[in-house]
């Protein structure tokens, strides 16, 4: 192995690299574009949707209460909500989207309220449906008021304290610094998107590298120069990591810009009281740390994709083997986003998922060192065992001049 | 080592496997679990030898097993058997020392890269190829005298003409100054000019440097003009190898003499002319031609005969065209015809 044909190589990889359109859109265009999209894009826009529906003043139906005319009179008079005249085919309207909610009084309701009888009020929303759910709520809050209103109305006339229906209060106090928060809220995104990236960035490089050049019929005057071929594959396989790191070093740096702005702008989109809490925090330290979890994965990746893209014949046969790929690492990184899935000994075995999950943990500030080295050392071996099948496969004729 | 060949091969064979695929969706289909794969033959127990200072012509039709040869020579591929010395060393063996010592030209790739200055490339494999800066600008400058390349070595390669191109391709195999140029195709796609350009260009080198050539070619004028040896292969066998000279004399049988009538009144006497071993066609009205077999039929005999029976105005002797014979070898009709 000579170092310096390997930069010869590598030199000329990366200039032919950084002229392919299609490379540079994967490994610059999509990270920068992708994180400010998703993050402050999508942040914007639910924002954006949910003020909206705030606005919208609902349409309610009253459903029975025609004996208690002071509650129906009341809920007309809400300035958050509005009464439409109540119809059989209730059900069908939410379901439609003519009205948003209905409740339903049961009968003699002013006068159960005035003796204290126990009776149930229903509410009908359509589940998981924003401007209902808004409805029903605001129908929930204004029972709920009443409630509260009737006991006090009979404590008072029973000239007994307010502080009876409150005997005491609950308050939750987060313990964990903001990091933990953090990490506990966007821990696994973070580390999903880097490995997901650090696989399509290295895509179209490693495809253009093997197959593209075996389409563009330059494989063999490659071949034919004094370069050894295990220099070759190796010159091959730093420009396919250099552009799956690069890719991946661009999405965090997007990442980090656009929390930032985004944090800003979320702040101004909500209501204020949410907007406090709202503080993210990424300990730079946690990143870089990441990234040294990520790059033995992106040497796996590197090599596998070299050698699987160098067994086909052109550029379109390469795609269709790599495309599949995206999936599979999807996966894992889906499973390690699942609440309750933490580490444990045997997934820090298995790729793609082991990284996912310990970088998960570093954001949140937590070292486990023993898992840590293991996992490290275990996509190490990975990671050589797929590049010694790339450098097998580029001595194997029937590979390289496949007919 | 005077008197030593400077390619030894013996007995070079090469076989690829090739996956036999079934036709129809239903066989598309079957493909994919099982597949039968063939043993293909691709070169079969060829020897031949090449002088220091040789330009030979390898010639063959599509999937004869020239490519195979020239990949076994440069290198890259490992024959199945026989055995081969090239320039002292055993290519697959000792490629990379061996690959500095040879040039390799494949017609329809470049080794150049596509989207920078020709001048780039050629400094990058200078690196390659441990050239000094010195030599390196001398032989730009005798490869500027001849090729003409000082135009266009700072355009991008995509930008340049194929013809150009290739002069740019054969500077870049030829900067190593290799006594062995291997060239595959070197004239494909080219226009006339262009490939005029390219032969003036081996002539040359190979007078000069006494650089020795095996070119792959389907045009036979890049032999005509460069090579005095060829050889012949068609599935996988070397079917000739020998001077052109000699394969033009043993093969080329047929002659053509074609004439043109001084008037019309002439036509009545061509019949006389007509006997077993002749045969006249007419091309247009006044001119008309005789293709003969020269071994049965005097060239000389038969120009007096024409010119004692019919008045003529011209007169041309023409050889089989060589493209006629070489259709005829890999017909497989005229080698074993006469024995070489």
């Amino acid at each position: 192995m000579k170092l310096r044909d390997i930069g010869i190589i590598y030199r000329k990889e990366m200039k032919d690299t950084l002229r392919d359109r299609r490379a540079l859109i994967s490994m610059i265009v999509v990270p920068i574009l992708l994180m400010p999209l998703l993050t402050i894009g999508i942040g914007v826009l639910s924002a954006e949707i949910v003020g909206r529906a705030m606005e919208e003043i609902p349409k309610v139906m009253i459903l029975g209460g025609a004996d208690s005319p002071n509650i129906t009179a009341e809920l007309r008079a809400q300035s958050d909500m509005l009464v439409v005249p109540a119809g059989s085919d209730y059900a069908q309207q939410i379901e439609d989207k003519r009205i948003r909610a209905a409740v339903e009084i049961p009968p003699d309701f002013d006068a159960s309220l005035a003796a204290g009888t126990p009776s149930t009020v229903t509410v009908y929303d359509y589940e998981g449906d924003l401007k209902s759910g808004i409805a029903a709520d605001r129908l929930q809050k204004f029972f709920g008021d009443l409630r509260d209103r009737t006991v006090r109305d009979h404590l008072a006339a029973q000239r007994l304290p307010d502080a009876l229906i409150h005997p005491f209060e609950i308050r939750e106090q987060n313990v964990v610094s903001r990091e933990k928060v953090t990490g506990a809220m966007v821990g696994g995104i973070v580390p999903y998107f880097v490995i997901l990236l650090c696989l399509t960035g290295a895509i179209y490089p490693a495809i253009d590298l093997t197959a593209g050049e075996k389409e563009r019929g330059t494989m063999e005057t490659i071949l034919s120069s004094p370069v050894s071929r295990t220099d070759l594959v190796f010159g091959k396989f730093l420009t396919v990591l250099t552009a799956s790191l690069a890719t991946a070093f661009l999405a965090v740096l997007s990442m980090a810009v656009s929390f930032g702005i985004g944090k800003g702008l979320l702040m101004s989109l909500t209501d204020a009281g949410q907007g406090n809490d709202f503080t993210l925090t990424i300990n730079p330290g946690s990143v870089a740390a990441v990234f040294a979890m990520v790059l033995p994965l992106a040497v796996l990746f590197s090599a596998a994709l070299l050698a699987i893209a160098l067994c086909a014949k052109s550029y379109k046969e390469a795609q269709s083997y790599l495309q599949p790929l995206t999936i599979i690492v999807v996966v894992p990184g889906i499973v390690s986003l699942l609440p309750g899935v933490d580490l444990n000994a045997r997934l820090a075995l298995i790729p793609i998922l082991n990284t996912s999950l310990v970088s998960k943990e570093i954001l949140m500030g937590t070292y486990h060192w023993h898992y840590i080295a293991l996992i490290f050392i275990s996509s190490c071996v990975y990671a050589a065992a797929a590049l010694t099948v790339a450098v097998r496969l580029f001595e194997r004729e029937d590979v390289l001049f496949r007919t | 080592m005077p008197n030593s060949p400077l390619i030894s091969v013996r007995d070079l064979s090469k076989n690829f496997r090739s996956a036999h695929r079934r036709e129809g969706l239903w066989g598309g289909i079957v493909n994919l679990f099982h597949r039968e794969y063939r043993t293909v033959e691709a070169v079969s127990k060829i020897s031949f030898e090449i002088e220091p200072g040789e330009m030979v012509g390898y010639i063959g039709p599509n999937g004869a097993g020239k490519s195979t040869t020239i990949k076994m020579l440069t290198g890259i591929l490992v024959p199945s058997s026989g055995e081969m010395v090239s320039n002292g060393f055993v290519p697959w063996r000792e490629r990379t020392a061996y690959v500095r010592t040879i040039g390799v030209v494949f017609g329809q790739r470049t080794q150049l890269w596509w989207d920078i200055a020709v001048i780039e490339s050629l400094k990058l494999l200078r690196r390659i190829y441990d050239v000094s800066q010195r030599d390196f600008d001398e032989r730009i400058e005798t490869f500027d005298q001849i090729l003409g390349l000082r135009d266009y070595l700072n355009t991008p390669v995509r930008k340049l003409s194929l013809g150009e191109r290739m002069r740019c391709d054969l500077a870049a195999a030829l900067l190593h100054n290799p006594p062995l140029l291997f060239l595959d195709e070197p004239t494909i796609g080219l226009d006339v000019v262009a490939k005029d350009h390219i032969r003036h260009f081996l002539r040359a080198i190979n007078q000069r440097y006494r650089t020795t050539v095996l070119l792959t070619t389907h045009d036979l004028d890049d032999i005509e003009e460069l090579c005095r040896r060829i050889m012949i292969i068609d599935h996988g066998r070397l079917l000739y190898d020998g001077p052109l000279a000699l394969l033009k004399q043993k093969l080329l049988r047929t002659k053509q003499v074609k004439f043109a009538l001084r008037d019309k009144e002439q036509l009545p006497q061509l019949a006389a002319i007509e006997r077993e071993g002749l045969k006249l066609e007419r091309v247009d009205e006044l001119t008309w031609r005789i293709s003969f077999d020269r071994t049965r039929v005097s060239t000389a005999d038969l120009i007096r005969q024409i010119l004692g029976t019919v008045e003529i105005r011209d007169l041309l002797i023409e050889d089989e065209p060589i493209e006629e014979l070489i259709k005829r070898i890999y017909a497989g009709e005229a080698l074993h015809e006469v024995n070489i």
